[in-house]
């Protein structure tokens, strides 16, 4: 049987004295455990790259609609002539509704720069602001396309403009329903793959026929994946053609 | 201890176990910004809700894994009891900060699109067939829908009026938002980054809960046995003078027989307040005292000394050959039984 | 959508109960208004299980059970849980992905 005199709590009265230390060291090694959990849990976050907003920035290109709105630069004050660029709009909106009856033309665009190294975009201002066909249409940059063969790649499918930089960070699984959402509201799909295809590892993702394709792929967001589909090299921007039945979860 | 109800009976105690709550909480989270999150490798800041959605929901599971210890902790070694005491006041704080991670995610994930922040998280929620990808938000919501319910039945009132017995198998809901957070971090953060540290931190916490549990539960199948009619209980030199010993009738009913000098009487050992173990309470003022809350009542009718009013069921005894038997029929809350009589040589 | 019209119900059930019902129902919570505020989040969330209990108090079928507590429940509930957490944890370590194992590209075919 317990010894009577084992110290008694009742919680309206006083704290037994016995009792008393051992509960000051509970809350002290309460309060000092949750502090070194939050250190520790707080000093190892991963760093996010490179990419972030970089303040405004206007271009003028030649507007591509498909798969998802990109822009081949002519000149612009922050991009090269020849690198090309993924459009989005305001918040979690792809930039289709601004682009679509300008496919092929000469547009200028104002807006915000997203540049992650080796993937760079641009959010549009509103309407009009954001993109408008230029009065001169006349140019002598062609559009180089050119197929880069059938491969199989490993990686993770994100949404373009996160990836890019607008969230910190924008990828892994923590961050899918906020992929999910951007990619339903038309930004592009990036594939980030495990190793370079001809000097880059981000690809604008399409179906086999060129065009959008979202609704394949949502259920494989923000994991490893692995795929096959064609390459093909848009100016300076990679297309990936993926096949959607060949998606698998890597291991 | 109810004469009135008042929004929350404040004391001493509760007062320091409050204090403790918020600075553990405040620690955590100036910490996790402050120091922790400066420490880190980063080329550029986090965003700003996201490094508060983290800190915030790490913070809320530690919180919760706490408060699950604090039962199988009390089982396992009683001077955790008086942790056990505000553990209530634990649970609607844990509330509060799981919500403030909630608002964090739905004002930033799901926000700056055309849809509505709760349709936004319902339309972006695919891949309910897959075990990785699983829309982790769907288990967050369900689990912090549970704590509010159960934050918001946490009155004293809400006892009373449920009955303890339903009250507590609403608040057996706390097991299943567990599991739905610990699925929601395991298919979530947990799978991030190559660096371990916050994943093995957090299975390490999830499993000292099962462990726990388990252990708690082990100890007590040993108690539990099984009986006749009148049941046999204890010799009364057994018991310890203002202390009880606990018999068990079924899995749902355990008797406390408890001695003050030589007087003997049994009463139910679940407390009218939250069920609490009378049996390892004490005679306090000549009161069988809870040793989770303090409930009073007197041990030869079962009733709470006035002004209070909570009634628990007496028991029937008899003596044989020095032994106590106890009538398995319990008797109506409050019902006087002359108490058995029967002196103890002194030991020692 | 559904959501909502449940919360309404719930303060149209607060209501009633917290100016009228309670005060017949329990006698500790006669004139005591100063918490019962504090119980309308509470209403909102499980109204029926407060119409429930309403009636059963109302007709005096209050049982001995009162003062039985679930522990056969609690126990049961209990090891599940305790068996579900390393289930899920467990399982969570073995899908887990690590970048750096995954294959490089691989060219299937040339470009034509």
């Amino acid at each position: 049987m317990a010894k009577t005199q084992e110290p008694f709590f009742v919680g309206w009265g006083k704290v037994p004295k016995d009792l008393r230390l051992f509960l000051i060291c509970c809350a002290v090694g309460l309060v000092v455990g949750f502090a070194a959990m939050a250190y520790a849990t707080a000093s190892t976050q991963e760093d996010t790259g490179a990419g972030a907003f970089m303040g405004q920035t206007r271009a003028t290109g030649v507007l591509q609609v498909e798969p998802y709105p990109i822009l081949h630069v002519i000149s612009s004050p922050h991009f090269e002539k020849g690198d090309t660029i993924l459009l989005s709009g305001n918040g979690k909106r792809g930039a289709i509704d601004q682009a679509k009856d300008h496919d092929g033309k000469i547009v200028q665009i104002r807006g915000f720069r997203l540049d992650r190294g080796g993937l760079q975009g641009v959010q549009l201002r509103n309407g009009q602001r954001g993109l408008r066909p230029t009065e001169n249409q006349e140019t002598s940059m062609q559009i180089p396309v050119e197929s880069l063969g059938r491969w199989k790649l490993s990686g993770e499918i994100c949404d373009g403009k996160c990836l890019g930089g607008a969230m910190r960070p924008g990828t892994g699984l923590a961050h899918r329903a906020c992929a999910n959402l951007c990619l339903l509201g038309d930004v592009a799909p990036v594939f980030v793959s495990s190793g370079p295809i001809d000097g880059s590892e981000f690809l604008l993702l399409s179906n086999e026929d060129g065009q959008a394709v979202t609704q394949d792929i949502l259920d494989y967001t923000a994991i490893l994946v692995g795929a096959e589909g064609e390459v093909e090299r848009h100016g300076d921007m990679l297309v990936f053609k993926i096949s959607p039945e060949t998606i698998k979860v890597a291991q | 201890m109810s004469v009135k109800y008042v929004p929350v009976q404040w004391n001493k105690n509760k007062w320091g176990y409050d204090a403790v709550l918020v600075a553990l909480v405040v620690a955590y989270i100036l910490i996790f910004i402050r120091l922790g999150t400066p420490a880190a490798e980063l080329a550029r800041p986090l965003d700003y809700a996201i490094l508060r959605m983290r800190a915030f929901g790490t913070c809320a599971f530690w919180m919760l894994t706490i408060i699950l210890c604090i039962g199988p902790l009390a089982r396992l070694d009683k001077r955790f009891l008086p942790v056990l005491y505000n553990r209530r006041h634990f649970g609607v704080l844990t509330t509060v900060v799981a919500f403030t991670h909630a608002m964090y995610v739905l004002g930033w994930y799901f926000s700056f699109s055309p849809q509505s922040q709760w349709l936004a998280l319902l339309s972006s929620a695919t891949g309910f067939g897959q075990f990785l990808g699983f829309p982790i938000e769907i288990l967050g919501v369900s689990a912090l829908f549970i704590l509010a319910v159960l934050s918001a039945t946490s009155h004293d009132f809400w006892l009373s009026f449920l009955s303890a017995p339903v009250w507590k198998t609403l608040h057996l809901l706390i097991y299943a938002a567990y599991v739905l957070v610990v699925g929601h971090v395991a298919l979530g953060y947990f799978q991030d980054g190559a660096n371990l540290t916050f994943a093995t931190l957090f299975a390490l916490g999830a499993l000292t809960v099962s462990g726990l549990h388990l252990a708690a539960w082990f100890k007590e199948r040993k108690v539990d046995e099984t009986i006749i009619d009148w049941v046999k209980a204890c010799r009364p030199e057994d018991i310890p003078d203002k202390r009880a010993a606990i018999v068990t009738l079924s899995k749902d009913e355990r008797v406390a027989i408890f001695r003050s000098g030589k007087s003997f009487s049994a009463v139910s050992n679940a407390c009218a307040h939250q069920g609490g173990p009378l049996g390892e309470g004490k005679i306090v003022y000549g009161c069988v005292t809870c040793p989770w809350h303090g409930f009073s009542y007197k041990a030869r009718n079962g009733r709470s000394p006035a002004p209070f009013t909570e009634m628990i069921p007496t028991y029937n005894m008899k003596l044989e050959e020095g032994v106590l038997y106890i009538d398995r029929k319990a008797n109506q809350p409050g019902t006087d039984v002359e108490p058995i009589i029967y002196e103890v040589a002194e030991d020692g | 959508m559904i959501f909502t019209w449940y919360i309404y119900a719930g303060m149209a059930v607060a209501a009633v109960f917290l100016l009228f019902g309670l005060g017949r129902l329990d006698e500790n919570a006669q004139g005591a208004w100063v918490f019962r505020p504090l119980l309308i989040p509470g209403v909102l969330l499980i109204w029926p299980l407060v119409i429930w209990r309403c009636v059963i108090l109302w007709r005096g079928e209050e049982k001995l059970d009162r003062h039985r507590m679930p522990r056969r429940r609690q126990e049961r509930v209990a090891v599940v849980f305790a068996c579900a957490i390393p289930i899920i944890i467990f399982a969570a370590m073995f899908v887990r992905q690590d970048p750096a194992a995954l294959p490089p590209p691989i060219q299937l075919e040339a470009a034509k």
